[in-house]
């Protein structure tokens, strides 16, 4: 796995299956870094986020992983959340926003 | 040796913190809000949703304000949490779609909250009230 940015509070790597795996808090200041993770890495495939070290997110951490979405539906693909946990899935289900994403595995 | 126990403890005034509006800020905030709410007694659970209502007032304030700084206040009664946010804004869109899902995650989280416009100022309200919704 190698390490691909960060700040203090979130650090993102890139798995060996191509994941962006996320650990740490997804806010206001973590969601920028997400998109620009995110971005360069998008093209005809579904995009793969691993969700499992994630400790915290708010409504901006949510919105990078939706505008993620939307761009990934323009191109005629999709984003797969993987090893949702229950904070990512609270919100997912307060917002009414998880049928923008695929669920691929959650954890407890 | 003293056994200290947690115990349910009002404050006798609001914990004020200024802070520059800076989305860095959010979990800065967020520790001191977790620590706030360890002292009076609030369990791990209500120190989750207190953390989000924290994060969402300022997502509103920093994201959506146009001040330098952003005034925080923590407001620990009998049984419930208040987080007090403040800043100057020069146009507030309520209906603008990030601000409603920021809202969205305050109604569901929060007992009660309020946005008021006030001489150029944003003043957000949000309390939690025991039991929380979600805790």
């Amino acid at each position: 796995m190698t390490e691909f940015t960060s700040n203090e509070s979130l650090t993102i790597d890139i798995a060996d299956d191509g994941a962006v795996v996320v650990h740490g808090d997804i806010d206001m200041a973590g969601g920028p870094i997400l998109e620009a993770v995110l971005r360069p890495r998008e093209g005809t495939d579904a995009v793969l986020i691993d969700l499992a070290d994630v400790s915290f997110i708010d409504s901006s951490g949510l919105r990078s992983l939706l505008d993620a979405a939307r761009r990934a539906h323009a191109r005629g693909t999709e984003v797969v959340l993987r090893s949702v946990g229950p904070e990512v899935s609270r919100l997912l289900e307060i917002t009414g926003t998880s049928e923008q994403f695929r669920i691929d595995g959650r954890r407890d | 040796m003293t056994d200290v126990h947690a115990t349910d403890t009002a404050l006798s005034g609001p914990v004020e913190i200024r802070v520059p509006a800076d989305p860095a800020m959010s979990r800065v905030l967020r520790l001191a809000a977790s620590g706030v709410a360890s002292l009076c007694g609030f369990s791990v659970d209500e120190i989750e949703e207190i953390k989000i209502a924290v994060s969402e007032v300022l997502i509103a304030l920093i994201e959506h304000g146009a001040g330098h700084h952003v005034d925080v206040s923590f407001v620990v009664e009998q049984g419930s949490f208040t987080v007090l946010g403040d800043t100057e804004v020069h146009e507030f869109d309520l209906d603008h779609p990030d601000l409603r899902l920021c809202r969205t995650v305050l109604a569901e989280v929060c007992t009660d909250h309020t946005i008021e416009l006030i001489d150029e100022h944003a003043r957000i309200s949000a309390v939690l009230r025991r039991p929380f919704k979600a805790a």
